[in-house]
């Protein structure tokens, strides 16, 4: 018996399955983000070291969140400000990197550290952009590490900087990654 | 029919390949939970408009505020409307950890001194562990420091001193919203008229509604829960905004209680709304890292 719609409920099935069984997926929970702005007049920097992604060993695909509040400054009125003025964190509690790593499959898990390049989309303040990213991984101990440094133009996601604390902070933001994903 | 099977396949392909790194994320939300996180900037600053918000200074800073009351608005343009009759506060906060402050304070009024302690004894969170409150103590002693003229009553250091004890019960409902109860316990060594009670209780409320990043409007209400004597004091209703620019904030208020330390505001209220005795007044803070 030949029963069209079941045979392309078996087809969807089956592709949905094909893309996810073989995956094999690598995941942290505690990477870490590390952004930096620097004018003459002040430093400011933050970290975060609760940075979530998940890696599919696959297709070189990746998702990496953040939560904004989870930043550390060194001043506290420096993490309010950052919480409450600028990146609204009430509002768009988190930052996210989806993409994928390009030429995944052409990179070999030999221990070494290798150049890449990662294409995606880049989520703060409720605002994507394409980012391309450069950096490295490495196949060490049975995980991925994963690292790389960009910039992010504030301006591009929408957050305004008031005149009075122009002088302060960067319209730039150096933003470093790093991250060691374990198999799930 | 087999074309449109094929199509069908096709479609569900091309859906799946472009929705992955999205499915990742879905994925990675189903699998990660939210961290707890205490809630933060309930208010603007460590107090509401006269009365103290839940807010400490941070760990090893420094929080120095300028306070005035001029004179009130009704005593017109001669005075420039109170301008010409101001009241100062100045006070130093310390904060020794992130929950715990003490300071010292100068008043103009009756030239009194203060010592304060405060400190977080419960603090709002989000996330698995959610709390819905942050309760924060305020204990403050007061000094009279007026010289008085020998042939007046006696006026020993012991009488000169009040003290006001009150628990903060603060949330942040909302980015826009935040809300405070406050009672309040005064104790007055020495009283002005014989028959004035000594001890006296007040529920406060009080809240703000943040209309941008840096800008708030504020308001507060004492109630007295015991009298003084009579109705004397119509009780503490002060309305203000909270400007806020880098490290100052600044919080300009219409007020009917002039003086700024909380024996003052609380248990003698200067004048009363519905008789136009209300003093314009600002608090300046600005906050110094001492330690990092």
């Amino acid at each position: 018996m030949k029963n069209p719609i079941f045979d392309s409920l078996l087809v969807l099935l089956f592709v949905g399955f094909a893309s996810d069984a073989g995956a094999q997926q690598f995941m942290t929970r505690e990477g870490h983000v590390h952004f930096f702005s620097s004018t003459p007049i002040e430093d400011i920097e933050a970290d975060n070291r609760q940075m979530s992604g998940l890696l599919d060993a696959l297709t070189g695909e990746f998702a990496f969140q953040v939560q904004m509040r989870a930043f550390h400054f060194e001043k506290a009125l420096m993490e309010e400000h950052f919480n409450e003025s600028y990146v609204e964190s009430e509002a768009f509690p988190k930052a996210t990197f989806t993409g994928r790593i390009v030429s995944w499959e052409r990179i070999p898990n030999d221990g070494q550290r290798h150049d890449v390049v990662a294409e995606g989309e880049f989520d703060i303040h409720g605002v994507t952009q394409p980012q391309r990213i450069e950096g490295t991984v490495q196949w060490m101990d049975g995980a991925w590490k994963l690292k790389a440094n960009f910039e992010a133009t504030l301006a591009d996601h929408n957050i305004v900087i008031p005149t009075v604390v122009k002088d302060n902070i960067s319209p730039v933001i150096a933003i470093d990654v790093e991250a060691q994903l374990l198999p799930r | 029919m087999k074309r449109l099977n094929r199509w069908l396949v096709g479609l569900v392909w091309i859906g799946t390949s472009a929705m992955h790194a999205q499915g990742l994320l879905d994925e990675l939300n189903a699998v990660t939970e939210a961290p707890t996180l205490p809630v933060r900037a309930t208010f603007k600053d460590t107090r509401i408009v006269n009365v103290q918000s839940n807010e400490t200074p941070a760990e090893g800073v420094l929080h120095f505020v300028i306070a005035h009351r001029f004179g009130t608005l009704s005593s017109g343009a001669y005075d420039l409307w109170g301008l010409d009759n101001a009241q100062m506060r100045m006070a130093f906060d310390y904060g020794i950890t992130d929950g715990l402050a003490v300071g010292v304070a100068r008043n103009t009024y009756q030239k009194t001194y203060e010592a304060n302690v405060k400190a977080r004894l419960l603090r709002q969170k989000t996330g698995p562990e959610a709390f819905p409150l942050s309760v924060t103590w305020y204990s403050v002693a007061m000094a009279n420091g007026s010289r008085v003229a020998p042939e007046e009553t006696p006026y020993p250091f012991t009488r000169r001193l009040s003290y006001v004890h009150q628990a903060v019960v603060a949330r942040k409902m909302s980015e826009r919203w935040s809300l405070a109860l406050v009672p309040s316990f005064v104790h007055r060594n020495f009283v002005q008229e014989s028959g004035e009670a000594h001890d006296l209780a007040l529920l406060g409320v009080g809240g703000r509604c943040k209309l941008a990043p840096r800008f708030s409007v504020n308001g507060e209400y004492h109630h007295f829960l015991t009298q003084s004597f009579g109705d004397a004091f119509s009780p503490s209703l002060s309305l203000g905004v909270d400007i806020e620019t880098g490290g100052h904030v600044f919080q300009l208020h219409i007020t009917n209680a002039r003086g700024m330390f909380e024996r003052s505001f609380l248990a003698e209220p200067a004048g009363s709304w519905a008789n136009g005795d209300l003093y314009f007044g600002f608090n300046l803070s600005r906050v110094f890292t001492v330690k990092s």
